[in-house]
């Protein structure tokens, strides 16, 4: 076990050091940011005092290690839009966005495995193919072209709920449902897959055989073992509603911090792109990490001998 | 079998004709749409009506033709007066341009990488798969806003950077696959002949894989339309006067109440492009390979 959590933590720590190196390759070695921050008519004595200020006229290197020790000392700059610590800029959007991805996976998880463990069951039957094309629809729509059809619906057809913007319970229902249906459908159809390799295998028919009550045979002997794969897909998820969360927070006005990276992208504010990239990658790896955890829950097989390289 | 009745047995069989009966209407209907889209792709600028970025100031936000509009723009204008059918035609044009270079560079990318991790082992291959790694974990949409943002943005840039996505499942496809493929006699007969790496991976092994290449790019294919749409919507990926699919949802958001048309074929095309590829996908896959799943 101590193997096990030595080699998880060494991976999240070299996945954390790669973000943190491609941050810095990407957003300094690309152009000079003093040049895209000021406005042209700026001038050279004014763009050089700038460099000075933000420490862009030492070498790259320097640069870097000087990034590298600040990073580690949990100092990630300042936003160089309203001088504030990228930290708490960051930070203060933190709950707002998980008011929408926390009922949002909730929504995934509870619609799309029952729906998917469902329609297994009824193989071939009409409410099987129901769910199917459903999900297909689910997945390839794109979630801002949802989300944009639940506001022509329900927002200026059906006046419910508001288009956009921040501030009651009314305003989380359409983006939470945006993002929630488009999970789900994955979810669904990945379950059901899992749910059919199960069912196939020669232990099913051995526990039917020997007269085991199908609902027992389901629930103590297929749902365990469809556990794992769906499990893995779970984990991946987080990272395509991080990914929604941008998108939608956008279609949404939701000022969270999908919207918050988009302006910081578009204003070229370093500190707080930089600090956005750890955070997903944080989030990333705790989830990585509570899967690897959950996967000996489910399967005692892996307890103890998942020690090296899995994921 | 032989316990089952005949009545039973055809019922079953009956069954599963019909649904494959089902599916196959589907997969030509998804075939016939591609085909669709490749052909208005190619042909688009002697397809479309007028210039797509030719302002028409009289008849801005004009309806499409039966529902009020006149048939001088078949599919309504935008703001501008720009014609919408000419805009609809380029943009897809611009969305397949786009997705089909990415996906070729992220399969060169992935397959080379691939080859090289099986090739070398040691080290090479444990920097690569730390990359795989690394790229499996990140959403790449933040990954690619990042880049974008600061690179700038040019069209070539966006492709080069698209073609990122995705990298990873080639090359972990191509190295677990030519890892086998080495064992196997007719690598080690080439390899006995004195055939050089180059020659062994690019002339024996990349053809006996090929099957598999080719559906996994069909799977990766749709995904990278909908990044090029979601990046365009979010105004990052390709810029005015340039158009594409997902410009075209981006800036009809604006006008969502007072002119739906700007944005409502655009999404139905992204939609059932990315629908038709999915399908044909699968068939591939399940015709040509079972191994992925």
């Amino acid at each position: 076990m101590t193997r096990f959590i030595m080699t998880r933590v060494a991976r999240a720590v070299l996945t954390i050091a790669m973000v943190v190196t491609f941050a810095f390759v990407v957003l300094r070695a690309s152009g000079d940011p003093a040049r895209a921050m000021l406005s042209p008519e700026t001038s050279a004595d004014a763009v050089e005092a700038f460099r000075k200020a933000w420490g862009l006229d030492a070498p790259l290197w320097v640069q870097y290690v000087k990034y590298l020790l600040a990073v580690v000392h949990g100092d990630l700059g300042q936003s160089m839009r309203d001088g504030r610590t990228a930290a708490t800029v960051v930070a203060e959007r933190i709950p707002v966005t998980l008011m929408l991805t926390a009922p949002a996976l909730a929504l995934n998880l509870l619609l799309g495995i029952p729906a998917g463990i469902y329609a297994a069951l009824k193989r071939d039957s009409f409410t099987d193919r129901l769910v199917m094309m459903v999900t297909v629809a689910g997945f390839t729509v794109p979630s801002f072209v949802l989300g944009l059809v639940l506001v022509l619906a329900f927002a200026v057809e059906l006046p419910w709920f508001p288009s956009g913007g921040a501030g009651s319970v009314r305003h989380m229902v359409l983006p939470v449902v945006t993002l929630g249906l488009g999970g789900a459908a994955v979810l669904a159809r990945f379950t059901r897959s899992a749910m059919l390799e199960v069912l196939g295998q020669a232990y099913i028919r051995t526990a039917s055989a020997k007269g085991v009550p199908w609902r027992r045979v389901v629930t103590g002997h297929a749902l365990p073992n469809a556990a794992i794969p769906v499990l893995t897909i779970v984990g991946l998820m987080v990272g395509n509603l991080i990914a929604g969360t941008v998108l939608v927070e956008s279609v949404f006005s939701w000022p969270g911090i999908g919207s918050l990276l988009v302006v910081s992208v578009v204003s070229r504010d370093l500190a707080v792109v930089q600090c956005i990239l750890l955070l997903v990658a944080a989030a990333m790896i705790a989830t990585n990490l509570a899967v690897d955890l959950l996967y000996g829950m489910f399967d005692p097989r892996l307890r103890d001998t998942r020690s090296a390289g899995g994921a | 079998m032989a316990e089952m009745s005949a009545g039973q047995m055809s019922f079953a069989h009956v069954k599963k004709k019909r649904v494959l009966r089902w599916r196959n209407v589907a997969v030509q209907g998804a075939i016939a749409w591609l085909a669709l889209m490749l052909v208005i792709a190619i042909l688009a600028d002697r397809l479309a009506p007028y210039d797509y970025a030719a302002l028409d100031l009289r008849h801005r936000l004009a309806a499409p033709i039966g529902f009020g509009g006149h048939v001088s723009h078949l599919f309504g204008t935008d703001e501008l007066g720009r014609d919408l059918l000419a805009r609809l035609l380029i943009s897809i044009r611009m969305s397949l341009f786009i997705a089909f270079g990415a996906t070729l560079i992220g399969a060169c990318l992935g397959t080379t990488l691939g080859f090289l991790a099986a090739h070398f082992r040691g080290w090479v291959e444990q920097v690569i798969l730390a990359c795989v790694d690394f790229q499996a974990s990140m959403p790449f949409l933040v990954l690619a806003l990042a880049v974008l943002a600061f690179v700038g943005n040019s069209l070539l840039l966006f492709v080069a950077l698209l073609g990122l996505h995705g990298w990873e499942r080639y090359a972990r496809v191509t190295r677990a696959l030519a890892m086998s493929a080495n064992t196997q006699g007719y690598v080690v007969a080439v390899r006995q002949l004195g055939a050089g790496p180059c020659r062994l991976y690019l002339r024996h092994i990349l053809p006996n894989i090929a099957s598999t290449l080719i559906v996994t790019m069909t799977l990766a294919f749709p995904d990278i339309i909908l990044l090029e749409s979601g990046l365009s919507f979010l105004g990052l990926g390709v810029q005015p006067p340039l158009t594409s699919l997902g410009n075209m949802v981006g800036y009809g958001r604006d006008y969502l109440t007072r002119a739906p048309w700007i944005l409502v074929p655009s999404s139905l095309i992204i939609s059932l492009t990315t629908l038709s590829i999915s399908l044909v996908g699968d068939w591939l896959r399940d015709r040509m390979d079972k191994t992925l799943s």
